[in-house]
Parts: structure tokens; C-alpha cells; sequence
């Protein structure tokens, strides 16, 4: 077959063709039979390929879709995907009053956002935004499954699969489309619901509020979607999404948890020993080395949380843009000083106060960097500044008390501890207040999970530390002063426990009742 | 080697590339590579009655993908959630793939002679000792119908029991009792088209966006139509209507008697055709004096201005169509609603024309099938055993005595069931369906298998909650593992094929009922030289010449180059034929007179009232994802991912009188039993003073508080309403919700 201005692109091992804009319009395709594809309707469905400018998006209209989820198992086929992994997703909204009920369903993959946070945050360059479609692709080769996206985004849509170990997400059947072939959530759709269109991007970014976003849909503003959505005429205002009763527990993150409050207690503990060493006269050697054991543990149990580890070390590809890059990268040189600071403490060298300082300012940006990345508009309760007042308490408080212990609780050390602790409760508490009085969902969410399912949780977080403090005033033995350290680092585990899976992602509306953990 | 591979895969090396790689295909083009196939087999669906089209992908001897067919004039190339993963029932792990007996309280394996001798003498020494109607069978509409017509002659004239039904009387015997009762004989008139084409239509009881997805593409095509939906509960399909009808429970007989009424008084019927065409209608006018706006409105809860305009918009239509499924079928006013939608149709002359039909949207894939060339309410070929030409003909292309040709039908499945309550029935042959989660008030059930001398079930799954309790559980195909035709709503034949042989010892339903008659040594009378679906296709094609469903035209081969065709094709018609036919277009019904009957019905309340102690009234029905008792779809991960468990939907205002709340866990309690710890939807999907639960689940089983009502007419179970009451289940965990409505989401859009 002739193809109108065709356009070839190599890419990797597979060869595909593109049409550029032509007057005829749609973009056509080589070698294959008419009609021969599953449920592709005729090429005409497809718009023409875009041009300098343009992108490809989908556009939904819910006035069409009955909810039959189709595309959802259409998706699943396509892409070879186990049943608890979903690329398009259907959900249900509901509004109005029996029986002038209003009940409409959301069909969603990914939304190929124009500035997409997926992308940006990504720590080793996984997305790639395609220059001629628009499509947010990610590759599964360049992932190391660290799963920051999944927070970034939004709408939820870059999923985890532990079988593989890497993230995955929609890609609006480029093989598919760059073919002449309609994805397959849009050729299985029976209602024509699902539709593919070219939009004029700067104009779009002018005007995407207006039909960017839906109830039941995180605002289009995060990251610009550019899917369409058709909503019905007259939608009642307290149209809402009908799992929003339903709240569970995120995952733990274990490695997670170890990594931050251990790089937390380590960057605190280098700076009470730098601390005491400047201020103090005093040298710990082996309180460093401990510092130094604890910081090595921190860096390893963070690579298990990657479900490709051996790959770790590409995670500093993007410290230019990405805050998890940044934070590897200032941990990984926090280290090395750390170390380097440890040595020279051994080797009794001079000028070691200088090299302290480094570690404890490497430490504490190590800290800032590692709070500031959790600032991921999809997880609103950790998207405030409130966070990194936390990450940084608990490196003080931390940091106090092991001061305490390395002065036998010299007055100033507890001092430094009391103050410490009454930060933390104090930003524990603005953040409880502000939690509960939020008419967010995703922020009042979190704290109905820290009243019911957690509660205890979070009577223990704050006992275990309380009583750790309690006995600070009454014995200046320096094992009591280990007793508050690891009383009071008991509570932060805890805490940091609860920040993961208290935690209420934002997303689009799901099905009313979601499948329970095996 | 192992060690080394979980090495790969925990440090990341290893991302399973090549499983989840991609390629072209030359027919599904750029997918996944598992889900490339070696050839294709073209098909039917195997779920409802649309009868998709459909394609199946084999590789290595598996099914690996299917397709909706995009020549099929049904779906072309759609299918719902359901049929695109269909390929999965094929090889769930929960398959029948052995015979196996009861041996001390233990099913055991046991080779297929041991069973099927087994089996015939069991049966046979019951039939010495109690009657040879001791013996009871209860089929399905899932089988081909080719199997249908051949068991139907094994039973009632091999095993010689006339007390033989399908579980077709659960869902389409209504529809059935009510066509032969206004036109002479079963058999929808209308035509999937007349969706397209109508510029009314009427769906009454009928969620086809939850139930019949791809029928939705015809309504959404038909940009001109007005539809109106009835139905007490805001379904998907009640969404997509232009006017939503929120009738009262089981008030549809007192709206469509009103219509009637206005039709007829305002003299908007059709005079010519109601006189040439038609009877009754004198009494059909003198039994509409009560059926005022008024009364309707009272009853159905409708304005009684919209009840007006709903029967003039009906009989002003160009081409007006009524649809209906359970929501009418599943009453003990069933048929006599149907009649009352056949009437309207007579009035207005809205039969028989394009777009203009009363239509039944049928359940099961091959529920038509057993209506055709089944022996259970009617002899093959909608003959009727009350006519003797019919005994006679029958008997003589049977070439058998037309003595053996029973005069009357035996019992509906209910009536065998209560006969087995009764100790009448002693053994019981169940093929293909699954009581125990599917008939009404199941302890009944229970109770009746419990007295039986010997239970056989015939399925294509194992474990099953009805085949746990067999005696003796034959294992057979299932759709993909054998041919044969299925006949769809609207009388399309279309071919079912087998892509990949049964797993383990199964066999064909076919093999198996030709074996038992040969152990009954009537082979060679029954089914002489058969050894192939086709065998019984080529003579059921005789024995349908000249009835309504008349097969005579068709042949295997003819089925094999087109994509279904519809009945009646007599012998000589062009295989080119217009692509839907409909019944009655020259106004000649199938009575004695040629005439339709217009019949005088009367709405009374659903029987089982709500009351002081059980004051909700309970609706039942269906999901998108699931079908019926879930053996196929239970086992088909991405159907229970999407809809894990049953829930139980109830209105706000009732919620808060109960002090209930979104998810808790409730007990669902009427006077024979209760479903325990269902999740609540609080929603504004229902009614006050209703609640909705769906059927699928085994473990939260509707069927435990449904009532033992039946249509008297069709035998058909009143599913739909009964009175419940609601509490919450004990030691209900603490729920981490309580979201009020003022919560909205973060930064919502225009929420």
C-alpha cells in the first residue's frame, strides 16, 4: 500500500510508521488486511496523526458510557496483564435524590498529562513524553521500581507489578496506534464511549479546566490532563465518588520506614557528635562509627525497596530534576562524609570539626531533600510543608537524645531533649488538628484511620517516647539515657509506621466494593 | 538453576520481558504475544442470549484469546466484559475433568462405563419400584441444540418420564407461556434491527446495560428513539432512558393496563387490525373499566399525567417496541403481564412491522434452543402434546408408536421438586445448572435432594455446591469443547465450535446421552447411526419443516459461511435472505383461527406483602461481570477483581431509620432464612422501603430468603419481591469510614 507522506521511525527493535498530517487525514497503515483487527471499527475512527503542536488524547464521554467495563478487560488482554493490575480503570459516581438519581460511570487509563508528574519525578528518566503523539510512555527496561510515581500521580495511574518488578502504566496502545489501529479499551467500547482526538496543546492549556475535569476525578490542574470529558447536562451538585466510605490502609513501605528514620537518626546523631565536638571539646569515635553503621543500614534497606535493587545506582540519574535523585544523591554523599568524618575522628587528624560540619549540613539537606519528596500531590496529607517540619523534628529529637547519652544527660542535652520533644508534639498535634478538621476527604480520611483502624497505633506512638522523656528528669544513669533513645525511636518508627499507611491517595472514583487483600 | 533464577528476579535483572512482550498479530494486530494464536475458531457465545459472534485464538492446545467476530450481524466485533474474557472458564482450575461416585459418603473417581451402568441401573430400579415417573430431569438453556433435542427424546421416550424441565423455567417460561397464550405459540416476533428502527421503546423489568451490554450499541445508534425505561430501581439502563418510569415494585401490569385502557377509550388502536386479526377484544375493554389514570398512578406510584403521556407516546409511535426480561418474568403475574404487553402491541399493530414488536430478551445462551427441539413443556418443534395431529405427526417422523407420545406435559421444575419433598420423585438427573444457588427458597431445595434414592448432576464444573451433593457427578464439555448451534432472542441459529477437546475424561453431552441410551439399548430406535452433533442437527431440520421454527432451509454447512440465521428458513430459502425476519407480518398468528388473542388481566399485589416484622421489600437480580450462579465467572480472576462479593443496596433514609451505615455488614432476614454479612450500599439507587441484593453469590445467597411462589401459569419462581427485614451483623469490625457528605475530594473538579 502507498502511504501519503510517510514518516518511519525506528525505535529499539521494533519498526512502526507514522503518518504525518496529510489532507486525507487519517493516519493509515501498512500490510495488513482491512478489518482484520479486533473490533477496530473503520480507520476513519482514528483522527489524522498529529501535527507540530498537536497531541493525541482521549476523549470520554460519559453520557455514552454505561459502565459495562469492557475496556477494562479489553485493557487487561491487550496488555497481558494479571487481573489486580489495571490500566483503565471504570468507577462510579453518584448524586441527586431517588428517584432522580444520578448515578454515571468513569472509564480512565492514563490521561498523557502535558506536564505529566509521573515523568518529572522519576529518578531515572523511565518516562519519556513522545514527541510526535503526546503519549507518556515509560519503559520498563529504565525502571527500577522505586514507585515514586505512583505516589505523583494523581489519577493512580502508573501500577506496581511485583511479578516484574517495575512499574507499568497505559500508553494508549502506542504499537497500536503508530499501526493505524485503535487502542483496545476505544475498539471494545460498545457504547463508542472511548474515542481518540488530536488537541492543539497551547490552546488546550488555555482552556482544560472547562472539560479537563469531572466529579469523581482529581482536578485536571495537577498535571494538565488532556483526556476530554463529556459530562451529562445537568449533573446534580453532590455528585460524588461512591467509594468514598471506603477507606484502607496504604502499604507499610517497610524499607521505607527503616531508611528515613535511620538516615533521620544518623544525620542527627553526626551533628550532636559535631555538635559536641565543636561547642563541647569532646570527641566520640566510636558514637560515630555507630552513627556511620546506622546511616550504611539506612542506605542498604532503602535499595530493598526498589524492586529491581541491583539497579539502584541509576537513581542519581536525575538529580537535576527529581527529588528522590537528590535525595540518594545527598545521602550518598552524606556517607562519604559521614565516613570520611569517622576516619579522620579515628585517626585523631585535625581540622575533623570542618569535615563534621560538612556531614551534619550534608545530613540535614539529606533530610530536608528526603522529606520534600513525599511533597507528591497525589498523597495530599503528606503534601505540606508540615512534613518536612516532621522529617527534621525527628532528626533533632533524635539527635538530642543521642547527645544525652553521649553527655551521660548533661543538663543542655536534656534541655535539648525537652525542646526537641515538644516540637514533635507540637507538630504532631497542628497536623492531627488540621487532619481532623479538613473537609477533604483525603486528609479527614486520615484521620479516621488514625481513630479507628490505628488508634492504637497511635496511642503508642505517643506513650513510647512520653515515658522515655519521663524518666529523663529523676536517674542520670547513661543506660536510662539508652532506654530514652530507644523508647523515643520506638515512637518515631511508629509514626513514620503511620505516615505510610495512614496516608489517603487521591484518585479517580472507583467501583463501589474493591477486592479485599487475599 | 531456581535459586539462581529468584536471584534474577529479586535483584531486578530479570523483569519477565518475553511474558509480557508484545508483537503483531496478523488478526488481533499489535497485543500482547501470549495472546498471538496458531488458527481461529469461529463461534457463539456462551453467556446470554444476544449470541455475540465470536472468534476463539488457540495456541498449544489452549484458548489464549477471543474476539468478538466483525462480521457477526449480532455484535459486530463487540462483546461484553464477560465474553472478552470468556476464554478463561475453558481452563479454570475448578473444571470437571473425572467421573465420580459416591462410595461411603466419599465422591470417588470411577471409570465412564462403572458410572453410566451405574447410572442407568440406579435409575431403572427406582422406575421398577416407584413408577417410571419417579424419575425426574432438570436441564438447562446452556446446552447446543442439537444436545437439547436428543436428550428430550432420551428422556421421554428412552427413560420414559415425562417429568423433565430446564432451568429455562427460572427465567423464560413466562415469556413462553405468554406468547402461546396471545399468538398460538412461542417464538419472539421482533428483531434486534427493530432496536434501531423503533421511535418508541419500551423496556420494562429489563437492565440490558447490566444484562445484555451489547444490545446498548443498537440503542445508542437509534439517535431518534425516545426510551423509557420502567423499573423500580435506577439501573445502568434507567440512566440511559429519555423518560424513567420509577414504578412500585410489580406495579407494571396496573401501568400497561392503564396504557391499555387509554388506547383503547381515546380509540388510538388499530380498528382494522384488531377486527381482522384479533379476538377478545370486547372483554378485553370490559376488563379495563377499573384501569384508570388514577388507579394506575395509585399503584404504580406515577403521576398520573405521565402515565397519559407514556400511552400516547406509545400508540403515536411510528413503530413502537417493548422489551422485557426478568423484571416481568420473575412474578406470579408474569405471564398475564406479558399478555398485557402483547396486547398493547395487538392494539396499535405494533407486531410484525420494522421497529415494531413486544420482544422477550432472552437469558441463557441456548435457552431458545430448548424451547425449539426440547420435550419438556411442548414436543419439539412448538408442537403441543394436547394436539393429536401433533402426537401423530411427531410419532410418525419419529417412526415410533404415537402411543408413546405422552398426552400432557409432566411437572414443571418446581412441581419435581416439591415431588421430591413428597417422595414422589426418587431419583433426579440434574445437566448443566446449579439449584442450589439458583432456585428460590433453598432450604425447599435442600430438603427435596435430601430424599432422593440417587442424585446424578452433569457439569462442567466440580466443585459446585449442587454437585457436591450428587450421588454421581458426570463431567462434561463446556462451551469451546463441542459443537452444535445456539438460537438467540431473536431466532438466530448460529454455530458453536469446538477450539479445544474437554479436560481430563469429559465428554461431550452429546457423547454422553447417545452412551446412556445405549446402555438403555433405544440407540438404534432413538438415534439411529448418530455418532455427531450434526446427526441430530440434519433430523431436527426435518422435524422442524413447516412449524414457526421451521429449521428445514438450514444445514451446517449454510451456518458455517453465513453468521446465524434466523427462523423460519424453510427448505429453499436463499441463504441471502433479508437479515431479520419477523414473526406475524401478515397478521396470521399461530392459533387454530389465525387470530390473536387479546386477554383480559387483572394486577394484584405481589404476594408476600412487607410488613411489621419484615417491612423492606427485597429486589434481585444481576451484575455486568457475573453470571448466574458464577461457576464460570467466579473463576475468572479479572470478573472477581472487578466484582468481588454481593452487597446489599438500600436508600439513605432507610439506613438512617436502622442506624446502619456505607459497609457495614448486614443480615438480610425474611420468614425462611437469612444472608449473613452482606456489605451495605447506602444509595439512592433504590427506593425507600426497598433493597436490592444480587443473585450470583453463593456465599451470600439471595436464594435464602426467597419465597416459594410461582406464576400458576408458567411455573415460573416470583423472585423478585419479597419482605425482608435488615441488621447489622454481629461483631461487625470497626469500619475506618464515616465519611459524611460534606467531605469532597482533594481539589475535586466540580464536585
Amino acid at each position: 500500500m502507498e502511504l501519503p507522506l510517510l514518516a518511519r521511525v525506528q525505535e529499539g527493535d521494533s519498526a512502526f510508521h507514522l503518518t504525518t498530517a496529510s489532507d486525507a487525514g487519517a493516519l493509515t497503515l501498512t500490510e495488513m488486511p482491512a478489518g482484520s483487527f479486533c473490533a477496530t471499527g473503520p480507520r476513519d475512527r482514528l483522527p489524522h496523526a498529529p501535527r507540530p503542536g498537536e497531541q493525541y488524547r482521549f476523549h470520554f464521554d460519559m453520557t455514552r458510557c454505561i459502565g459495562c467495563k469492557c475496556c477494562v478487560v479489553a485493557c487487561n488482554e491487550q496488555n497481558g496483564n494479571p487481573a489486580d493490575i489495571l490500566w483503565r480503570r471504570v468507577g462510579e459516581i453518584e448524586g441527586g435524590a431517588y428517584p432522580h438519581t444520578h448515578r454515571h460511570y468513569l472509564s480512565m487509563g492514563c490521561n498523557h498529562c502535558l506536564e505529566p508528574t509521573c515523568m518529572t519525578g522519576c529518578p531515572v528518566d523511565a518516562y519519556s513524553k513522545d514527541g510526535l503523539t503526546g503519549i507518556v510512555r515509560h519503559s520498563a527496561e529504565a525502571c527500577i521500581g522505586c514507585q515514586y510515581c505512583t505516589w505523583n500521580c494523581s489519577y493512580g495511574v502508573p501500577q506496581y507489578n511485583p511479578e516484574r518488578g517495575v512499574v507499568g502504566k497505559c500508553d494508549m496502545c502506542y504499537g497500536r496506534l503508530t499501526r493505524g489501529q485503535e487502542p483496545a479499551c476505544a475498539a471494545a467500547c460498545p457504547e463508542d464511549a472511548i474515542r481518540i482526538e488530536v488537541v492543539q496543546v497551547d490552546e488546550w492549556r488555555k482552556q482544560y479546566h472547562a472539560t479537563a475535569n469531572s466529579p469523581g476525578m482529581p482536578s485536571a490542574d495537577d498535571s494538565i490532563s488532556t483526556t476530554r470529558i463529556t459530562l451529562p447536562e445537568k449533573l446534580p451538585g453532590d455528585v460524588r465518588k461512591v467509594d468514598l466510605t471506603h477507606l484502607r490502609p496504604e502499604h507499610a513501605h517497610w524499607p521505607l520506614i527503616l531508611m528515613t528514620v535511620l538516615t533521620q537518626l544518623s544525620a542527627g546523631a553526626f551533628t550532636a557528635i559535631w555538635m559536641l565536638q565543636a561547642f563541647g571539646a569532646q570527641t566520640h569515635r566510636s558514637a560515630a562509627l555507630v552513627a556511620l553503621v546506622v546511616a550504611a543500614l539506612a542506605l542498604s534497606a532503602s535499595t530493598l525497596h526498589l524492586g529491581r535493587p541491583i539497579y539502584a545506582i541509576r537513581a542519581l540519574k536525575m538529580w537535576r530534576r527529581s527529588w528522590l535523585s537528590r535525595e540518594v544523591l545527598l545521602f550518598t554523599l552524606f556517607a562519604h562524609a559521614a565516613a570520611a568524618y569517622s576516619m579522620a575522628l579515628w585517626l585523631g587528624l585535625r581540622s575533623t570539626v570542618v569535615l563534621g560540619a560538612l556531614t551534619a549540613i550534608l545530613g540535614l539537606c539529606g533530610v530536608g531533600a528526603s522529606a520534600r519528596l513525599y511533597l507528591a500531590p497525589g498523597r495530599p496529607a503528606w503534601n505540606s510543608p508540615l512534613t518536612i517540619v516532621e522529617f527534621l523534628g525527628t532528626m533533632a529529637l533524635l539527635g538530642a537524645c543521642g547527645a544525652n547519652v553521649l553527655t551521660h544527660a548533661a543538663t543542655g542535652a536534656r534541655y535539648a531533649v525537652l525542646c526537641a520533644f515538644s516540637l514533635t508534639l507540637v507538630i504532631a498535634g497542628i497536623k492531627l488538628v488540621w487532619l481532623a478538621r479538613s473537609r477533604v476527604h483525603e486528609l479527614h480520611g486520615v484521620w479516621q484511620l488514625l481513630t479507628t483502624v490505628f488508634s492504637n497505633h497511635l496511642a503508642v506512638r505517643f506513650m513510647l517516647p512520653c515515658v522515655g522523656i519521663a524518666l529523663l528528669p529523676f536517674v542520670q544513669s547513661v543506660w536510662v539515657s539508652i532506654a530514652t533513645v530507644l523508647l523515643v525511636l520506638a515512637g518515631e518508627f511508629t509514626s513514620r509506621y503511620l505516615f505510610f499507611v495512614t496516608v489517603v491517595p487521591t484518585n479517580m472514583a472507583s467501583e463501589y466494593l474493591v477486592q479485599e487483600a487475599a | 538453576m531456581k535459586l539462581l533464577r529468584w536471584l534474577a528476579h529479586k535483584s531486578g535483572l530479570d523483569i519477565r520481558s518475553s511474558k509480557y512482550s508484545y508483537g503483531l498479530d496478523p488478526v488481533l494486530g499489535f497485543t500482547s504475544a501470549r495472546k498471538h494464536a496458531e488458527r481461529w475458531v469461529n463461534s457463539t457465545c456462551g453467556y446470554c442470549s444476544v449470541g455475540c459472534g465470536m472468534q476463539l485464538g488457540v495456541k498449544d492446545g489452549r484458548v489464549v484469546s477471543v474476539r468478538g467476530n466483525p462480521h457477526h450481524p449480532v455484535n459486530r466485533g463487540k462483546l461484553c466484559p464477560k465474553g472478552l474474557a470468556e476464554h478463561y472458564a475453558i481452563d479454570a482450575e475448578g473444571r470437571a475433568r473425572y467421573p465420580l461416585l459416591r462410595n461411603d459418603g466419599q465422591l470417588t473417581r470411577v471409570s465412564w462405563d462403572e458410572a453410566l451402568d451405574t447410572m442407568v441401573n440406579r435409575f431403572r430400579a427406582v422406575q421398577r419400584k416407584y413408577g417410571p415417573e419417579s424419575l425426574g430431569v432438570i436441564s438447562t438453556g446452556q446446552l447446543v441444540t442439537e444436545e437439547f433435542y436428543t436428550l428430550g427424546k432420551l428422556v421421554q421416550l428412552g427413560l420414559g418420564t415425562r417429568n423433565y424441565d430446564g432451568n429455562t423455567t427460572l427465567c423464560m417460561s413466562t415469556a413462553v407461556a405468554g406468547y402461546k397464550r396471545s399468538f398460538g405459540s412461542d417464538g419472539p416476533p421482533g428483531a434486534y434491527e427493530d432496536l434501531e428502527r423503533a421511535d418508541v421503546i419500551l423496556l420494562i423489568g429489563a437492565n440490558v446495560a447490566e444484562n445484555h451490554p451489547i444490545l446498548c450499541t443498537r440503542l445508542e445508534e437509534n439517535r431518534s428513539k425516545t426510551l423509557i425505561v420502567a423499573d423500580p430501581r435506577v439501573t445502568k439502563t434507567a440512566m440511559m432512558a429519555d423518560i424513567y418510569l420509577p414504578v412500585k415494585p410489580r406495579s407494571d401490569l396496573a401501568l400497561l393496563n392503564a396504557m391499555l385502557r387509554i388506547v383503547v377509550e381515546e380509540e388510538l388502536y388499530d380498528k382494522d387490525f384488531v377486527a381482522a386479526h384479533t379476538t377478545g377484544f370486547e372483554e378485553l375493554r370490559a376488563s379495563l373499566a377499573p384501569c384508570t389514570l388514577e388507579y394506575a398512578a395509585r399503584i404504580t406510584g406515577l403521576d398520573a399525567a405521565l402515565i397519559r403521556k407514556i400511552a400516547l407516546l406509545y400508540a403515536h409511535a411510528k413503530a413502537a417496541f417493548i422489551g422485557w426480561t426478568m423484571g416481568v418474568n420473575h412474578s406470579t403475574k408474569g405471564t398475564e403481564t406479558v399478555n398485557a404487553i402483547n396486547n398493547l402491541a395487538l392494539l396499535t399493530r405494533n407486531i410484525g412491522r420494522p421497529g415494531a414488536a413486544p420482544f422477550s430478551i432472552t437469558g441463557q445462551c441456548n435457552a431458545m434452543g430448548t424451547r425449539e427441539a426440547g420435550f419438556t413443556s411442548g414436543i419439539p418443534g412448538y408442537r403441543k402434546f394436547e394436539d393429536e395431529n401433533d402426537r401423530e405427526e411427531i410419532a410418525r417422523l419419529w417412526n415410533v408408536p404415537v402411543g408413546r407420545i405422552p398426552t400432557q406435559r409432566g411437572l414443571a421444575y418446581p412441581d419435581i421438586i416439591e415431588g421430591a419433598v413428597a417422595g414422589k420423585i426418587r431419583a433426579l438427573w440434574i445437566l448443566g445448572t446449579n439449584p442450589l444457588v439458583s432456585f428460590p427458597n433453598i432450604d425447599v431445595l435442600k430438603h427435596a435432594l435430601g430424599n432422593l434414592d440417587f442424585l446424578v448432576v452433569q457439569d462442567g464444573f466440580h466443585p459446585t455446591p449442587t454437585t457436591e451433593l450428587a450421588d454421581l457427578v458426570l463431567p462434561a464439555a463446556i462451551w469451546g469443547e463441542k459443537e452444535g448451534t445456539y438460537t438467540n432472542s431473536e431466532r438466530r441459529v448460529s454455530k458453536v465450535n469446538a477450539a479445544v477437546a474437554p479436560p481430563g475424561e469429559a465428554r461431550t453431552d452429546f457423547d454422553i446421552f447417545l452412551a446412556i441410551a445405549e446402555r438403555l439399548s433405544c440407540k438404534q430406535e432413538l438415534f439411529p447411526g448418530w455418532r455427531e452433533p450434526r446427526d441430530a442437527f440434519d433430523e431436527w431440520c426435518r422435524v422442524s419443516a413447516g412449524r414457526l421454527c421451521d429449521y428445514s432451509g438450514m444445514s451446517y454447512a449454510q451456518l458455517k459461511s453465513s453468521s446465524g440465521i434466523q427462523w423460519p428458513f424453510p427448505q429453499g430459502s436463499s441463504s441471502s435472505a433479508p437479515a431479520t425476519h419477523r414473526l406475524y407480518s401478515d397478521g396470521i398468528f399461530q392459533t387454530e383461527d389465525g387470530r390473536a388473542r387479546l386477554l383480559a388481566t387483572q394486577w394484584t399485589p405481589f404476594p408476600e406483602q412487607p410488613n411489621a416484622e419484615f417491612p423492606l421489600i427485597l429486589n434481585t437480580g444481576r451484575t455486568v461481570e457475573h453470571w448466574h450462579t458464577r461457576t464460570k465467572t467466579g473463576a475468572i480472576s479479572i470478573l472477581q477483581r472487578m466484582s468481588p462479593r454481593a452487597w446489599l443496596e438500600m436508600n439513605p433514609q432507610d439506613a438512617a431509620r436502622l442506624n446502619l451505615q456505607a459497609r457495614d455488614r448486614v443480615e438480610v432476614i425474611s420468614a425462611r432464612g437469612r444472608v449473613s454479612r452482606v456489605e451495605l450500599r447506602v444509595t439512592e439507587i433504590v427506593g425507600p422501603g426497598q433493597v436490592f441484593l444480587p443473585f450470583h453469590f453463593a456465599e451470600t445467597n439471595a436464594n435464602q430468603i426467597t419465597q416459594s411462589a410461582f406464576d400458576p401459569i408458567s411455573r415460573e419462581p416470583n423472585y423478585k419481591q419479597c419482605a425482608v427485614r435488615v441488621e447489622r451483623s454481629p461483631s461487625s469490625s470497626p469500619q475506618p469510614h464515616r465519611t459524611s457528605s460534606r467531605h469532597r475530594n482533594a481539589k475535586g473538579g466540580s464536585s
